[in-house]
Formats: structure tokens, C-alpha cells, sequence
């Protein structure tokens, strides 16, 4: 079966990733990562001074900003700003840098669907090269479940999401899935550290995209943490020579 | 006999440890506030509460109370959709309602709240906007849904949703203006679906799932889970949030109860 974007053929399959690491030089880390047509980039400032008002006595303080690809931010990007921010305060070790401020801007590049997800991966990339310690990683997919033919189709273009009956973001973290890849069932018990979906659906139709998103997100863990080998294999060299 | 170096009164216990004054609750299976963890607060939904708006409700979950009133007005239609209304939600937190508030534009949370509730009627298809249309290109209705906290405690998503449905339920557009309601001159909303959510703390590393949060409860939560249902059991909406990942058993078990709940809250919008 071939997909709305014509070069992929599986229901199952990711448009191709792309990343880039350490791109702005004024920023403490930065990342671009794409899914597809879809881009994102991200930067991190932090630690660094804080607002008095928002100074927290025993963490650091995370700001995410999220800048729309055009036009003004509205309250679709606030939502993204909390989604994002609340899914990162935990993973981020944010005890060890009291009375800091780390602040994220995401800004979006170009948007073929998928945004949140890529938003996600983008932030989670810039972190890691901002040198920010950190719990865990993440990794973030969506799916669609079709109108027409009911079938869940991973990482839609925005052709095929105007196409959705239903749309699911899942974030998991890489925590998780060691602890599940030794057990080595069919159906393992993962742990969601966001979900997000709207639209009508029933309640199988959103545990089997849970499970089909969670398959995906392994090929992002295993992605991100060839992006960072690479980065620093490079950066060694450049020590040394 | 040793005295203990320091004793404390209950209330100077909570407010030093809150989370761990809380946890002496949970682990015997109830709440401070005497409820069990996994019931709702006591809700009562009113209906038809302001007499200048088009609908209105009013819903009071515990100590939340939210007046939601729908207003419809004439206005231009989009140019990619000229046949189309708009709907156009808003949930207002303003610093009447708690001091976690401060006066000047809408805080995060409500703008987060106002989105989520938007996405839920614009993608589960609530309304169908073709309905608000009067002249294709012309002119079509826009309904401003304005749902304004008056008593924060807790859980406005599900309030919110819950105030805002009632109201659209009890809505009814004038198409004459001026004189009284007249049957031929008014029509009533009609609504495809009417979706109500259940949502649920997800509390310390043991995953202690607690129905129906406070503002209390809310603040010392590691996460949050919010279940849109509607009237067939069709899901319209699931969103989890916060640090605490939860397995897809936790999930499971908090469809099952959200499903029990918005029975319940159907059967308090439905009496009249």
C-alpha cells in the first residue's frame, strides 16, 4: 500500500529523520530535527540567571517558548509550551542547578504535520548538546487512525492528517523501554510519559496506537543516540588533532 | 520515657510536608477531605442560569464553580469555508476565582484549558458548523462560548467541559431580534455528540491514582490524566501529562472509571 506522500510503501513506516546538533552560536545547545518535511529547531540557555519572581529555592526553573512558522504565538502554542515544559521539568535533573533559569525556545522551520512530536525530539536533542543532565531521554510520534480505511498510519504529512478520524502523540521515554526489551513479549506494558489525542476513537483503537507508537519511538531512542555519538566522536577528534 | 524532639499539630504537619501528610492518607485508602480515592466530588449542573445569553449553565464540581454562557452573533464567514460558523470557546481564570491568578492576560493554564476544550469540540465534530450558516458567503453565526471560573478548586477541565456542554445543550439562537421568542423565528442548537471528561492525579512514585483533584491535590500531583467520552462510549479525547509515566493498566482502569463517571454526570445534566 502506498502512502498520501508516495515514497513510503508500509502503514508502519517513519518519513526519514534528520538532525543537526550545535547549529547557533549563541545559544548554550541547539538542534534541528526533522521528520521529513517537517522541521523544527530548537535552542537552550541555561543554566543562567533567572527572574526573581521566578525563582525556584531548591531547582532550576524551565521555560519553554514556542514560536508558531508564522505569524504571532497564539493559544495552540501556549498549549504546546505547557505540554512540553511538563513533560521535561521531570526528566530534567534540575536539583543540581538551584535558583537557575533554563530556558528552551522551539521554533518551528518548515510544518508537514506532526509538529508536537518533532517539537519533542528537537528539545530533547538541543538539551543533550546543551550539556543539561538529564534522567532519561524521550522520544515522540504521532499516528492517525484513517477515515476511509481505518488504519493507523504512523508519522502523517498534513495531507493525511486532514484525512484523520483521529490523531495520537505519545512520548516514551528510554527508561521504560530497557526495562520492557529484556521481557521480550507481544504486547509489553509501556509506560506513557505524554499521550495526547483527539478526535473519536474507541478505547482499542487507542491502546493499539500506544503500542504501534511505542514500537516507532525505539527507532527514535536508537536514532538520537547514534545523533550524540556521532557529535561527540567529532568534537574528540577535533580535541585531538 | 523520650518525648520526640518535635511535635506538631496536624495543620502544621500539612503545611510544612504537604506530600507526605498526604501520603499518611493515601496509603489507608483515603483523602483528607474524607473522600476515597477514587470518588468524585459532589457536582451539580443548573441550567439556563443567565437570561440575556443564548444558553448558559451553570456547574459546580466541590469547590469549582464555572458559568458558562454562549452568545450568538453575526459575522462574515471565512473565505476557505463560506459556508461555515464559528465556534469560539474561552475559559476564563481570572484572580476572582484564586490567587494562583494574577490580573492582565490570560494565564498559561487557561489558554491551555481553552485549547483543549477547542480541539475537543472543533476534532469530535460537536456541532456541525454547516448549521450556523444564514447566507453561503455572506453572513453566518459565531457562538462565543465564555466559560469564567468563579471558585477555583481544582479540576477545571472537567467543569469547564461539563459547564460549556450544558450551555450549548440548553442553547437557542433568536433569528428575529427585538420581540419575544417566537418558535418560528428561533432554532435550537443541535449538537451530534456531548462530550464529558473524567480526569485523575496521578500521585507519588507508587502511582496512586486519586478521581477529581483539588487545587490541593492538583499541586502536589506528579501528573495528570484527563478521559473525554461521549454518550456511545466513543472516545473524544485522552491526554496525559506530568512526570509520573503510567503503564497502559493505569490507563485502562481510568477508562473504565471515567466511563462510570460521565454516566453519572450525564444523568445530573439531564435532570431538569
Amino acid at each position: 500500500m502506498s502512502r498520501l506522500d508516495r515514497t513510503r510503501t508500509s502503514a508502519h513506516q517513519l518519513r526519514p529523520f534528520f538532525s543537526s546538533q550545535n547549529l547557533l552560536n549563541r545559544a548554550d545547545g541547539s538542534a534541528q530535527f526533522d521528520f521529513g518535511e517537517s522541521s523544527v529547531m530548537c535552542s537552550v540557555v541555561g543554566p543562567s540567571e533567572v527572574k526573581l519572581r521566578d525563582e525556584k529555592l531548591d531547582k532550576a526553573t524551565i521555560e519553554v517558548v514556542v514560536r508558531p512558522l508564522v505569524g504571532l504565538p497564539g493559544i495552540k502554542d501556549k498549549a504546546r509550551e505547557q505540554a512540553i515544559r511538563e513533560t521535561l521539568e521531570p526528566l530534567v535533573l534540575s536539583g543540581l542547578h538551584p535558583r537557575t533559569g533554563i530556558q528552551i525556545v522551539v521554533q518551528t522551520m518548515k510544518d508537514d504535520g506532526c509538529i508536537l512530536a518533532t517539537a519533542f525530539n528537537a528539545t530533547i536533542l538541543a538539551l543533550l548538546d546543551a550539556g543539561i543532565p538529564l534522567k532519561s531521554i524521550l522520544g515522540a510520534v504521532t499516528c492517525i487512525v484513517d477515515n476511509n480505511s481505518n488504519e493507523i498510519l504512523l508519522d502523517p504529512t498534513t495531507e493525511e492528517l486532514a484525512n484523520a478520524k483521529s490523531t495520537h502523540t505519545f512520548v516514551f521515554d528510554n527508561k521504560s523501554s530497557i526495562t520492557s526489551k529484556e521481557e521480550q513479549q507481544e504486547s509489553v506494558d509501556v509506560a506513557t510519559l505524554y499521550s495526547d489525542s483527539t478526535g473519536l476513537f474507541s478505547e482499542e483503537e487507542y491502546f493499539e496506537c500506544a503500542q504501534i507508537c511505542y514500537k516507532a519511538v525505539q527507532a527514535v531512542h536508537g536514532f538520537i543516540r547514534t545523533a550524540v555519538q556521532k557529535k561527540l566522536e567529532k568534537e574528540y577528534q577535533q580535541i585531538h588533532s | 520515657m523520650a518525648t520526640p524532639a518535635f511535635t506538631f499539630t496536624p495543620s502544621t504537619f500539612q503545611k510544612l510536608h504537604p506530600a507526605e501528610f498526604f501520603r499518611r492518607f493515601t496509603t489507608e485508602g483515603v483523602r483528607p477531605d474524607g473522600r476515597l480515592l477514587d470518588s468524585f466530588r459532589p457536582t451539580t449542573v443548573h441550567h439556563g442560569v443567565i437570561s440575556t445569553a443564548n444558553g448558559s449553565a451553570m456547574v459546580r464540581i466541590g469547590g469549582t464553580t464555572v458559568v458558562c454562557g454562549v452568545k450568538a452573533e453575526v459575522a462574515e464567514p471565512r473565505l476557505d469555508a463560506p459556508d461555515q460558523g464559528y465556534l469560539v470557546p474561552n475559559v476564563e481564570l481570572s484572580p476572582m476565582c484564586s490567587s494562583k491568578f494574577r490580573p492582565g492576560p490570560p494565564s498559561e493554564q487557561a489558554q491551555a484549558v481553552s485549547e483543549a476544550i477547542n480541539r475537543v469540540l472543533k476534532e469530535s465534530k460537536v456541532l456541525d458548523l454547516k448549521d450556523l450558516c444564514i447566507e453561503e458567503g455572506k453572513a453566518v453565526w459565531v457562538l462565543y462560548v465564555d466559560a469564567v471560573c468563579v471558585a477555583y478548586d481544582g479540576n477545571i477541565y472537567d467543569a469547564a467541559l461539563a459547564a460549556i456542554m450544558a450551555a450549548l445543550n440548553n442553547g437557542t439562537i433568536k433569528v428575529s431580534g427585538g420581540t419575544a421568542a417566537n418558535d418560528e423565528n428561533s432554532f435550537k442548537l443541535k449538537l451530534a455528540r456531548t462530550p464529558l471528561s473524567a480526569t485523575f492525579a496521578i500521585f507519588d512514585t507508587t502511582l496512586t491514582i486519586l478521581a477529581d483533584p483539588n487545587v490541593t491535590e492538583e499541586t502536589i500531583s506528579d501528573g495528570q490524566i484527563s478521559i473525554t467520552l461521549d454518550e456511545t462510549g466513543l472516545l473524544c479525547g485522552v491526554t496525559k501529562i506530568g512526570a509520573a509515566s503510567c503503564s497502559q493498566r493505569v490507563l485502562k482502569d481510568c477508562v473504565q472509571s471515567a466511563k462510570k463517571r460521565t454516566l453519572q454526570l450525564r444523568g445530573i445534566m439531564n435532570q431538569l
